[in-house]
């Protein structure tokens, strides 16, 4: 690419600064907010730092039930992310490499269902939920969160990719359908899982729709809707309510650091910037 | 009999591919198909494998019918032309791979993997990736692959395609070296007639699905049965141009070239006689031409001289192309009118359908 003149190179940094800072300004004014003190969150706000005050944390983490809503988001965001990787690569394998009648129109009936807004199906769910006795427990919150067609479709495409040669190798190695799939086009295909992994366990700890929907017991409650009783217990409470919200994105700050490049990547492929 | 076809055929739709193909393979032959793409080759080789189910006729291997047998049952193990090494393991496990999956005991892996890396020099590779190899040694591998699963019948699909010339000689070689090294039956797909003359002990050629002819490889070059492979097999290609009978004394058929002025050249024929006047297709092959005076005049287009041997690419009055390869000469001769003439044992005819008279 030919390089811009200093002007223009200079235009461009400023204006990336610029909308960089707008971007992490919410971010940094959460923090600044859940290390200041209550009083002075309301009295003197600013946006400069002026006090290191944990007190907020410490209240969030003994004074709320913080630490069970991060057992039940780790809980259900990891059973999720499995069954999702597990169930869909077994679709995926079978739309991309066997041959069985109705093939064409399970991957039509999976790509129709893309399209399909979750929200277009809250209100059966929870009627299946409630009918199934489900409300507040975690099947509740996982089992509607278990079909994500755009995992099913990119590994497809991946699959797809594979030469068809490698199958029928490991077919005359007297491998079957599923020693196929977990030791020749999982292992072929590990970035790919990796990648979808995580989006889908930040997609599923950050859900707070569903699980606001169909969780009332405090002791059920995921991280996002556990926020939402901080609220209720100390009324405004910015910096108690913020320190919260720290606390909730830490896993997913820390996840998303550790596995940047491949998250990058997962979120190129399902929106359909790579393939 | 290593591999027996009864009547095998073979249908995507409506389309036939494989066309009531019968033969039989005997136990520790090497045969090899060879044709021109689309000519239905892989695909018998893969029916063999399991990998395509046949539409109809029966497949025996070693007097088994194993037409209905899944592909691991079959004994057979293949040789794909992309190698269809798995990159994620290393070269130990790759060609582990299938005694893995039998379950076989750790000491026998371990002693058959070494015994196949052994004769395939590839002891000091066994720690490496597939991706650290070069192409001559991937391939190796993957008939390392085949090896260890000890079968009855080894199936190579244009197993060297990818390989550069020098280390196609030197592979070509080596299986050869294999097959009388291991014993055991031999089936190879290729579309390289030199590669089919050189491995084989006997050749299948194919076109549209049909065997046209089976045989060892010189009674291929030396005797075929039809302009097809007349002209499939050997290289530069056999030289064909439309004659005319206009005299047969009963061994000698005099001919007469059309379109390329009146020039007579003589065959020997042993069976049923055409008619004089009958037209048909002579086939010369290059080596076989001579230059003399008053020969078939051809224009000698480019002379390639590559040292012992040279091809003189050249063309009749009527502008049929004409290859004839020369030993020993290495004359300027671009350009210039020759006579050619043939042996008349060296002077096949076949009829307007491309069949042989013998």
């Amino acid at each position: 690419m030919k390089s811009g003149t200093r002007l223009e190179n200079g235009i461009i940094t400023a204006f990336t600064l610029i909308v960089g800072l707008v971007w992490i300004f919410p971010l940094y004014w959460s923090f600044l907010t859940s290390v200041r003190s209550e009083e002075n969150v309301v009295t003197e706000p600013g946006i400069v730092p002026d006090e290191f005050n944990l007190s907020s944390y410490v209240d969030a983490l003994f004074n709320t039930k913080l630490l069970t809503w991060y057992f039940n988001s780790i809980g259900t965001a990891v059973i999720v992310t499995v069954v999702v990787l597990v169930i869909s690569m077994m679709c995926a394998y079978a739309i991309s490499q066997m041959q069985f009648p109705g093939r064409k129109l399970l991957y039509l009936v999976v790509l129709a269902s893309f399209m399909v807004p979750a929200q277009a199906l809250v209100v059966t769910q929870f009627i299946l939920m409630n009918d199934l006795g489900l409300i507040n427990t975690w099947a509740g919150i996982i089992l509607p969160q278990l079909i994500v067609p755009v995992v099913i479709i990119v590994y497809k495409q991946f699959f797809d990719a594979v030469p068809k040669e490698m199958r029928e190798a490991a077919v005359l190695d007297g491998g079957g359908e599923y020693t196929i799939l977990f030791k020749v086009y999982l292992p072929l295909n590990w970035g790919i899982t990796t990648a979808l992994a995580i989006v889908t366990f930040i997609g599923v700890w950050n859900s707070f729709f569903w699980p606001f929907l169909v969780i009332t017991s405090e002791d059920m409650m995921t991280i996002p809707v556990g926020i939402t009783q901080v609220t209720d217990a100390f009324g405004i409470a910015y910096a108690r309510l913020m320190a919260v919200a720290m606390l909730a994105a830490l896993p997913v700050v820390l996840a998303y650091l550790v596995f940047q490049r491949r998250v990058t990547e997962a979120v190129m492929i399902s929106s359909g910037v790579k393939g | 009999m290593g591999v027996r076809l009864k009547n095998v055929r073979k249908s995507f739709g409506t389309t036939q591919v494989v066309h009531d193909v019968s033969m039989d393979i005997p136990t520790g032959g090497f045969a090899v198909f060879v044709g021109p793409s689309g000519c239905g080759k892989s695909t018998l080789l893969r029916m063999i494998a399991g990998l395509e189910e046949t539409s109809g006729g029966q497949i025996e291997i070693e007097d088994r019918d194993v037409t209905t047998v899944e592909p691991a049952k079959r004994g057979v193990a293949m040789v794909f032309q992309s190698y269809a090494l798995y990159p994620h393991l290393s070269v130990f496990e790759n060609m582990a791979f299938s005694l893995r999956l039998a379950r076989a005991p750790k000491a026998e892996v371990t002693r058959t993997v070494g015994e196949a890396a052994r004769i395939l020099q590839l002891e000091e590779h066994l720690d490496k990736k597939p991706s650290q190899l070069s192409g001559g040694q991937r391939q190796r591998v993957a008939i390392g692959r085949a090896i260890v699963r000890q079968p009855k019948v080894f199936l190579f699909d244009e197993p060297l395609s990818n390989l550069d010339a020098e280390l196609r000689v030197q592979m070509r070689l080596e299986l050869t070296r294999l097959h009388r090294k291991i014993g055991a039956t031999m089936i190879y797909v290729t579309h390289d007639q030199v590669e089919a003359m050189t491995l084989a002990d006997k050749i299948f050629v194919l076109r549209d699905g049909i065997v046209q002819q089976a045989g060892s490889p010189l009674e291929l070059y030396d005797d075929p049965d039809n302009r097809f492979v007349a002209g499939f097999i050997g290289s530069p290609a056999m030289n064909f141009f439309p004659v005319k009978v206009t005299a047969d004394d009963g061994t000698y058929l005099t001919l007469t070239t059309l379109g390329a002025g009146n020039h007579g050249i003589r065959s020997v024929l042993k069976g049923a006689r055409p008619e004089i006047g009958t037209e048909l297709v002579a086939g010369i092959r290059p080596e076989h031409f001579e230059l003399v005076d008053g020969g078939l005049p051809v224009r000698i287009e480019v002379a390639e001289e590559l040292g012992d041997v040279s091809y003189l690419y050249s063309r009749m009055e009527d502008n049929t192309e004409v290859i004839v390869e020369r030993h020993g000469s290495r004359d300027l001769l671009d350009g210039k009118m020759v006579g050619l003439s043939a042996q008349p044992e060296h002077v096949l005819i076949f009829d307007r359908s491309g069949q042989r008279l013998r």
